[in-house]
């Protein structure tokens, strides 16, 4: 069967993006509670920004209706047969970059209730991020308890930007939660450059260099986040890495090994290879491919970093860099491993809250 | 909280484990007056092709191949230290106390007296028996 014609499959498509204002009554202002009003009026909302702006003019794809659930479905959900589609609300993600964090986790919590309302609620097929205020690890714990039970939340969302490097010890209490409740804790890129450089030798001078340099943030943060010892600390814990990409990882994951034989006594904690740890515990989702000349050295990349086992098809639908489930790919790609990425890998990852939901989903199919 | 022994548990046990090294079987090589030799010190000793680290820690001499296993460097000329054992996360115990061989190349550690890599749980250096005789002379096995 070729891999670029669209074939009755199961997909489920990991990052996807909804998106909503503050100030509009089918926005966030509904959900922002009285003690918060006068605070918003005094414009206490602000946020730093990268400075880079897309040659579009904006980062949506111009050919699609993405502002409404019922476009959302038509133009990207059903025209591909995406079983299950993870919601990213923006800019609901990047709320933990405010610079008062009880406003950040206020309009966390506030995006997160308009997600269900808007999305969740709507259909099963929408699957949701909790997006939480990293910079305020108690606030972001407080929110996980709060709608970590939720049937259609599979994940906690922070964006790339950060304070600190995420395996710091100062968001060990997040971990601990996301664990806790079988929640993935998701990254996702974009907001880079907003508290520091996107690089970290000097600022990009064009939105194409500060794109591709997107991926050092997830080099930094996964080396981080192993070398302090999270997934020794918290073995049940899942990191999904989205909108990264996954060209990057084989050498990350060979230098830290290799560095690993001779450091090991700085990191004493970790019992084994840093691959080890990346390979059980880390999944990355596919967008945007990188598409090498010669497609066969896109599919030993692949055997390199066991995308059997670690890669979860994303569209990153509607944003301008968006990738086709069908298109994407080598079409030499073996059918099996297109299983992987477009459907088990993921299920794996969000077993715990789709199981019921295929269940679910099973006895309606049988009781029509 | 984690408490899944791993690849570098296993190393650990294995380097406390110490075997005695098996005798030579081609002869033996004088080091020298086991008397002379400091405490932590290492003294190389050839035969032809052969080098080999003779070493005295806690008052017992030990010896290792002068060649590391990744790419052949000179590993006795590196530094002899101490280590961490694997623990909870951001707590330091400190183990193998002065036993540690790193090698001068990329700093791959070793436990002396058993030889046992300690970044893997697979990885050795050949240990060779030590003895002294009547005379209080030290020989090394090969």
């Amino acid at each position: 069967m070729s891999t670029t014609t669209l074939s009755p499959r199961r997909i489920i498509d990991c990052d996807v993006h909804c998106n909503h204002s503050i100030e509009s009554p089918d926005g966030l202002d509904p959900y922002i509670p009285e003690t918060f009003r006068t605070a918003m009026e005094l414009f206490m909302a602000t946020r730093p920004s990268h400075g880079y702006r897309n040659p579009a003019g904006q980062v949506h794809r111009s050919d699609c209706d993405y502002r409404s659930a019922e476009g959302f479905e038509r133009d990207h959900l059903d025209r591909y047969g995406i079983t299950f589609a993870v919601m990213q609300p923006q800019p609901t993600m990047d709320y933990g970059l405010i610079h008062n964090a009880d406003i950040g986790t206020m309009l966390c919590s506030a995006g997160n209730d308009w997600q269900v309302d808007h999305y969740l609620n709507r259909s099963e097929r929408y699957l949701g991020s909790i997006c939480v205020n990293m910079s305020d690890p108690a606030g972001a714990v407080r929110e996980i308890e709060r709608l970590g039970d939720h049937p259609q939340m599979v994940q906690i969302l922070a964006p790339g930007e950060a304070l600190l490097l995420y395996g710091h010890r100062f968001y060990h209490p997040v971990y601990e939660a996301c664990e806790r409740k079988g929640l993935v804790f998701a990254l996702h890129p974009g907001s880079e450059g907003s508290f520091r450089s996107s690089t970290p030798v000097g600022r990009p001078s064009s939105y194409f260099e500060w794109h591709t340099s997107l991926p050092q943030t997830f080099m930094a943060h996964t080396g981080s986040l192993v070398a302090e010892g999270v997934f020794e600390k918290f073995p049940g814990l899942k990191v999904l890495l989205t909108e990264g990409g996954y060209g990057w990882l084989a050498p990350l994951m060979w230098r830290m090994d290799k560095n690993f034989k001779a450091l090991r006594a700085t990191v004493p904690w970790l019992r084994e290879l840093p691959s080890t740890y990346i390979r059980r515990q880390v999944r990355l989702t596919t967008q945007p491919v990188e598409e090498p000349a010669n497609p066969v050295h896109a599919m030993q990349m692949m055997e390199m970093i066991d995308a059997e086992n670690t890669l979860c098809f994303s569209s990153d639908y509607p944003h301008w860099d968006f990738d086709d489930p069908f298109r994407a790919f080598p079409s030499r790609t073996p059918e099996a491993l297109m299983e992987r990425i477009l459907w088990g890998n993921a299920y794996e990852l969000y077993e715990k809250k789709l199981a019921p939901l295929m269940k679910a989903r099973e006895t309606e199919g049988a009781a029509r | 909280m984690s408490a899944c022994p791993g690849k570098i548990d296993a190393a650990f046990a294995a380097a406390r484990q110490a075997p005695e090294p098996p005798g030579g079987k081609r002869g033996r090589l004088r080091v020298g007056i086991a008397g002379d030799f400091g405490e932590g010190l290492c003294t190389i000793v050839e035969e032809g092709k052969l080098s080999i680290g003779v070493y005295r820690i806690g008052g017992r001499f030990y010896a290792i191949r002068n060649v590391c296993p990744h790419q052949g460097a000179p590993l006795c000329r590196g530094r002899l230290m101490s280590t961490h054992a694997p623990g909870e996360v951001h707590q330091y115990q400190p183990a193998l106390q002065g036993r540690v061989q790193r090698c001068p190349w990329h700093g791959w550690e070793f436990d002396v007296p058993s030889g046992k890599g300690l970044y893997d749980d697979r990885a050795r250096v050949k240990t060779y028996r030590c003895e002294v005789d009547a005379e209080g002379v030290l020989w090394v096995e090969i």
